[in-house]
């Protein structure tokens, strides 16, 4: 039985990506001209397997992806669990960002402090900045009934403002010859394998069976999840809708304000003010993927760290813009999104009463679910 | 299976419509299983059936939505294919659905034409051609009606005229009718036959689906009983009884109406005084409602649908909070309380949406059977759930209250809607019980599960629960209450012993509430 | 039914796959090859945006091919960035490939770009627009001390960098020669990026030198260097429309905020005024806007990137911040065009001294409005 719900739940998913795959193919081809100068037929095989060997065939690739996956996997659990309560949480890049700043800041001030008092005090700096930048719209939602898609929408235009204003202002290194923060120094997160598998790319494996745990095996996933389901029922199971929803929408800051941490402490080492993520958006697509399942989400995360990390052995060996990733990823959404065309392409029958997470994003647009 | 009646032979014409074989099959499931069914020119052909029976399937069949694994359908004596609803339109068939497809926003005439909107050349709309030919439909029905009226002011009954005229416009001769009556007052539904009598006389065929049996032997010429996707009977109304009609839909043989006994009443349980309240648009619908529930005792509510019963409803059970007065339960003030409070202190709830409330659809049977209970022991220690006692608790309640399902796994929504109701009543009433609240409790459901629901209530009531049952059902009403009030346009316009009120007489009243009656019952209300 | 669609999706990618196969041959490098030849393998990471932007990261690929044609290497490789987090990332895939010579686009790059030239010191970098700052370990300088000699530390890694003010002075010198009002203006994406501050203020200065008593319109876009400072198209639109309905006299405006600057453009050929693109031949890259494109004010890039590869191919290259002005013709004036009817002898003469001025140093391009 739970074989069979997995199978059911993993289909769209698996045909959208084969899909995804045939429409790349289509479109390399028709614009191998470009590259080779000739229509060429194979070019798409060739990227694919560049794209395979880059993110999985050397012990550095395979590291790579993982550290491309860490984020997305933060991210996509942001938007998954707020896809649990109903809610569609488009502010998991605002989220991510403040927290990038965050830890940016105050991993410059503790740049001479002993490693592990800078890197827990940045991280936890990093986890209540994420974690107010949700409560916000959920708070919003649970009081006035502000829709979260159009209130998170605009606290991402925020907190981009607000980033660059803290990085050319108040945060901007002296010396610098562009605006950017200071160097983290010791708040770096340590490497412990490989070239670049920093400490982030465990708070992401340690956050899916975190989330799986809290969403399936407690009392309080229960209610989020009861709360996404059916509102009305969780009143008359008298659960409180609004402190669920408020409480969510925190908790998925503070995981996209993780994923920031991460990035600042794992990867660049400083915040430039024009920092240019785009992990928050990419979340709802590792969400939907995953069909906002956290063992799903770790793998729609690796699929898209995958493509990140070996992207650019298909550019370099193939000649296939990176951009290329770009395409595979809409159309993926795209055709996520568009279940019933992939459902009629491949004649496969809805299951039923599920696809929870969809319906939150579609409802999203049109009615008003108040708590 | 068939049973061999005599007078079906036919003469004449041959039937306006005829399905030949019938079978359908679904993963697991013989929908139907050669079904056959005749329904001639003029003839108002009632399909009755217990829900899950196939009745659904076959109308969906006939509709051009489902294609059968075999059989025929032949309209005036033609093979046709259908394939899809504009398919089943074209042929002059038409449904009306339970659930009213109507833009309340739009105007009668416009929800009418909307679709098929005449056209005067490319562009424009030919209104005056389509407003005529309104009007002499309307004429022809007797009917004062403004056509201009948006669908959303008009009463329920009306929105069902509406929607037959609707399929009438479309030039349907084949009426298919999905339990038109079941939101309708007694004069309503009496209005609705009179209009179905008047269209058999112009040669239409209407297919007429319901539950309550004395309607159907009330309206329809003849009568196809169905029982797990076979034609298990054919009746004329002059041979047959309630009854063998619930027999043959059964099964077995059931009790139509619950032996109640007598009840013996005790202390006052529930005591409302004054009690006001405002729906979701912050309008005033509940108008100082004053009542008492005693132990013992079931008091039933009779009332058209919206007339404020559910907001009261919800104030009781803590889902609303009154505007003003005072509810007590237990001589303790519990005005204004939520609905955890009131479950601790011994109050259950069957409510009336049992998808918007009862349930969650996407849920297992487990996590439904404790949706009230999940937080506390045995099902919870301190936030970690504890699944085996949850799944114990399932096994439990599966068993106890006979609820058909392949497993304690599988969702909600899988389950027929009588075994939905039974999940909840086995949820709400498994335990010691001061007060119990059954909004509609038996909504939508077929015989059977409806029997079961009311011996429950009973048993309840001897064990000395104080009931509160709400009902647009006149029949539940009437058949389950001590005491029945009527509430009309937000208030409880009459309270009176049960055996003393007649279906009569408390269908008047929640018909006009006990003011003078209306002479015409015009469209805008 | 459901089998049936699987086969043709199947049956179809198999054939396409196999008419591939029969017609492959792969991506044709066989060139004609003639004069030089060299298999230095050349790979270049961009900044976040895109490889065909019209600005530096199209002007410094252009640059890596010319280099690589002109030393006879196979054609160049690049990586576009479409994220911050990415160009440690691009950077190594390009190290692990074996690459000879790295280049790196924008300054956003200088990080990631210097950690990689301590890590790899066989490989060459070419950083555009990166002044290297490094410790005295050769690691970058997380206090901008740049105390370390980068030069020596770092012997693999050329940091191009532009002296932004020249090219903004002669701008200025052109605004004022052909302005009527005697009010021109200039419009930055940010001020806090050093490069625009250095293109306005030179720009200021020459305008000055030819008519001390024009003003000159310095307003800027946005506060940070955000997607509506060097992004927004439209947004520079209006900006520029708002700031001449404000100063309807202003008859010359010159751009310094990227693709938002294209809209600067725009809105100064709809308003009939003169406009002065920047960075890069505008009159070329934007031409819905060349009619009313005077002049550019331009950072050579693709000369700039050409010759950092052809430096490393016969050895001469050396290590440290490259400065690159007028001494070396990499930067200056775009050419005239049609506009060059509105360039008297005059005005030519004054350009050219300009010239001569800014190359031996008498002329101070940063006063008196101080340059970053």
């Amino acid at each position: 039985m739970n074989l069979r719900r997995t199978l059911s739940l993993v289909t769209i998913p698996l045909l959208a990506i084969v899909l995804a795959l045939i429409v790349g193919a289509v479109v390399i081809i028709a614009s191998s001209p470009l590259v080779s100068g000739h229509l060429d037929l194979v070019l798409p095989l060739r990227a694919y397997a560049a794209l395979v060997s880059g993110a999985f065939g050397t012990v550095n690739g395979l590291i790579q992806t993982i550290v491309s996956a860490s984020p997305l996997i933060l991210a996509g659990l942001a938007v998954s669990i707020g896809f649990k309560a109903g809610l569609f949480n488009i502010g998991a890049q605002g989220q991510f960002l403040v927290g990038a700043v965050a830890a940016a800041a105050v991993g410059a001030g503790l740049a001479h402090a002993p490693a592990p008092v800078a890197i827990g005090v940045s991280i936890l700096a990093a986890l209540v900045a994420g974690a107010v930048y949700g409560f916000i719209p959920g708070f919003l939602k649970a009081f006035t009934g502000a829709h979260e898609v159009v209130t998170t929408i605009m606290l991402n235009y925020i907190a981009i403002q607000f980033v660059a204003y803290l990085i050319t202002g108040p945060l901007r290194a002296t010396g610098a010859t562009f605006a950017r923060s200071p160097s983290v120094g010791a708040a770096e997160l340590p490497v412990l394998i490989g070239r670049n598998g920093h400490l982030g790319i465990l708070f992401a494996l340690v956050a899916v069976p975190i989330a799986w745990w809290l969403l399936y095996r407690t009392t309080i996933g229960f209610e989020v999840r009861t709360v996404g389901a059916n509102p009305d029922a969780a009143r008359y199971a008298g659960m409180s809708p609004r402190w669920i929803v408020i409480a969510t929408m925190t908790v998925c800051g503070l995981l996209a304000g993780l994923a920031g941490a991460g990035e600042i402490l794992g990867i660049t080492g400083y915040m430039p003010a024009g920092y240019s993520t785009n992990v928050g958006f990419d979340g709802i697509t590792v969400a939907l993927l995953g069909r906002a399942n956290p063992i799903g989400i770790l793998f729609g995360g690796l699929l898209l760290g995958a493509m990140r990390a070996g992207s650019n052995l298909m550019q370099i060996q193939a000649g296939v813009p990176v951009q290329m990733i770009d395409v595979l990823q809409g159309v993926i959404l795209f055709f996520l999104a568009a279940e019933l065309v992939v459902r009629y392409v491949f004649r496969v029958r809805a299951a039923r009463a599920q696809v929870t997470e969809l319906q939150t994003v579609s409802r999203s647009y049109g009615q008003q679910t108040t708590p | 299976m068939t049973e061999p009646t005599a007078p079906l032979e036919q003469h004449g014409p041959p039937p306006a419509l005829e399905m030949r074989g019938i079978t359908k099959r679904y993963p697991g499931v013989l929908a139907n299983d050669g079904i056959d069914l005749q329904v001639h020119p003029g003839e108002i052909h009632a399909l009755l059936g217990e829900n899950g029976a196939g009745k659904t399937t076959l109308m969906n069949i006939l509709y051009g939505l489902a294609t059968p694994d075999a059989g025929q359908i032949l309209l005036d004596g033609e093979p046709v294919s259908i394939s899809s609803p504009s398919d089943a339109i074209r042929r002059g068939i038409s449904m009306v659905h339970q659930h009213f497809m109507l833009v309340p926003v739009l105007s009668v005439a416009d929800n009418i034409l909307l679709g098929e909107e005449p056209m005067a050349g490319p562009v424009f709309l030919d209104r005056r051609s389509a407003y005529g030919r309104l009007r002499d439909l309307a004429t022809f029905f007797g009917w004062e009606i403004d056509l201009d009226a948006p669908v959303g002011t008009l009463s329920v009954g009306w929105q069902q005229r509406v929607e037959i005229l609707k399929a009438v416009y479309r030039n349907a001769q084949i009426l298919v009718l999905d339990e038109p009556t079941a939101v309708l007052t007694p004069q309503e539904t009496r209005e609705i036959f009179t209009m179905l009598r008047r269209l058999t006389t112009e040669g239409y065929s209407i297919i007429f689906i319901s539950h309550k049996l004395y309607e159907v032997l009330e309206i329809a010429n003849r009568i196809t009983v169905i029982r797990r996707g076979r034609v298990v009977g054919e009746r004329l109304p002059s041979q047959t009884d309630e009854e063998d009609l619930a027999q043959l839909m059964v099964g077995r043989e059931v009790q139509l109406t619950v032996d109640r006994g007598t009840s013996h009443p005790g202390e006052p349980r529930l005591v409302v005084d004054d009690l006001y309240a405002r729906d979701d648009r912050g309008h005033e619908v509940v108008h100082g409602v004053s009542l008492e529930v005693r132990a013992g005792e079931v008091l039933g509510i009779a009332g058209v649908a919206g007339n404020g019963q559910d907001e009261l409803v919800e104030a009781l059970v803590g889902l609303r909070r009154p505007s003003a007065g005072r509810v007590q339960l237990d001589g303790h003030d519990v005005t204004g309380a939520g609905p955890r409070d009131l479950h601790q202190r011994g109050m259950a709830f069957v409510p009336a949406d049992r998808h918007r409330f009862g349930l969650v659809l996407s849920y297992p049977l487990t996590d439904n059977l404790v949706l009230t209970d999940y937080f506390r022991p045995p099902y919870a220690r301190g936030i970690m759930r504890d699944e085996d006692a949850i799944r114990v608790q399932a096994g439990k309640a599966v068993e106890q209250y006979d609820i058909r399902t392949p497993s304690v796994d599988v969702a909600a929504a899988t389950l027929s809607g009588g075994n939905q109701q039974k999940v909840i009543v086995a949820r709400e009433l498994d335990r010691d019980l001061r007060l119990l609240v059954l909004d509609q409790p038996t909504r939508g459901l077929d015989v059977g599960s409806i029997e079961f629901i009311h011996r429950q209530a009973i048993a309840k009531r001897d064990a000395g629960t104080a009931i509160l049952l709400v009902s647009a059902e006149l029949d539940e009403v009437l058949e389950l209450s001590d005491r029945i009030g009527v509430m009309y346009r937000g208030r409880l316009v009459a309270l009176m012993d049960a055996r003393s009120a007649t279906r009569e007489a408390v269908g008047l009243l929640m018909a006009t509430g006990g003011s003078q009656p209306q002479k015409t019952d015009t469209g805008a209300a | 039914m459901r089998k049936q669609r699987f086969g043709l999706l199947a049956s179809l990618s198999v054939a396409a796959l196999i008419l591939g196969a029969c017609q492959g041959t792969g991506p044709g490098t066989g060139s004609g090859s003639q004069g030089p030849t060299s298999d230095l393998k050349i790979g270049l990471v961009t900044d976040v945006g895109t490889l065909d932007d019209k600005n530096f990261n199209q002007f410094s690929w252009e640059g890596a091919k010319q280099g690589a044609q002109a030393i006879g290497a196979p054609e160049p490789q690049s990586v576009v960035t479409t994220a911050s987090a990415d160009y440690a990332k691009n950077i190594q895939s390009f190290v692990d490939q074996d690459y000879d010579i790295i280049v790196t686009v924008g300054f956003a790059l200088g990080n990631d770009t210097t950690k990689a030239a301590k890590a790899n010191p066989n490989i060459k970098f070419i950083g555009v627009d990166q002044g290297l700052c490094v410790t005295e370990s050769g690691d970058p300088d997380p206090d901008f001390g740049c105390k370390g000699d980068a030069a020596k530390l770092l012997p693999n890694y050329q940091g191009l960098v532009f002296k932004e003010q020249q090219p903004g002075y002669l701008a200025g010198i052109v605004a004022a020669s052909i302005s009527k009002s005697g009010h021109i203006a200039a419009i930055g994406g940010t001020k806090v990026v050093p490069a625009v501050a250095n293109y306005i203020a030179g720009y200021a200065n020459g305008a000055m030198s030819v008519n001390p008593d024009i003003k000159v319109e310095q307003q800027f876009v946005s506060e940070a260097p955000d997607n509506a400072a060097f992004n927004d198209p439209a947004g520079g639109k209006a900006f520029a429309e708002q700031l001449l309905a404000q100063n309807p006299d202003v008859d010359v405006l010159f751009q310094v905020a990227g693709k938002t600057g294209n809209g600067v453009l725009q809105a100064a050929c709809d308003a009939n005024i003169h406009a002065i693109g920047v960075d890069v031949d505008q009159h070329e890259s934007t031409p819905e806007s060349a009619k009313c494109i005077v002049t550019s004010a331009e950072k050579k890039l693709t000369k700039a990137v050409s010759d950092a590869i052809k430096r490393v191919a016969d050895g001469s290259d050396k290590g440290g911040t490259v400065p690159l002005d007028i001494t070396t013709d990499s930067i200056g004036l775009a050419p005239f065009y049609d506009a060059q009817s509105l360039i008297t002898p005059d005005i030519q003469s004054k350009i050219d001294a300009a010239i001569k001025g800014l190359k031996d140093g008498s002329i101070d391009p940063c006063s008196p409005t101080a340059c970053v």
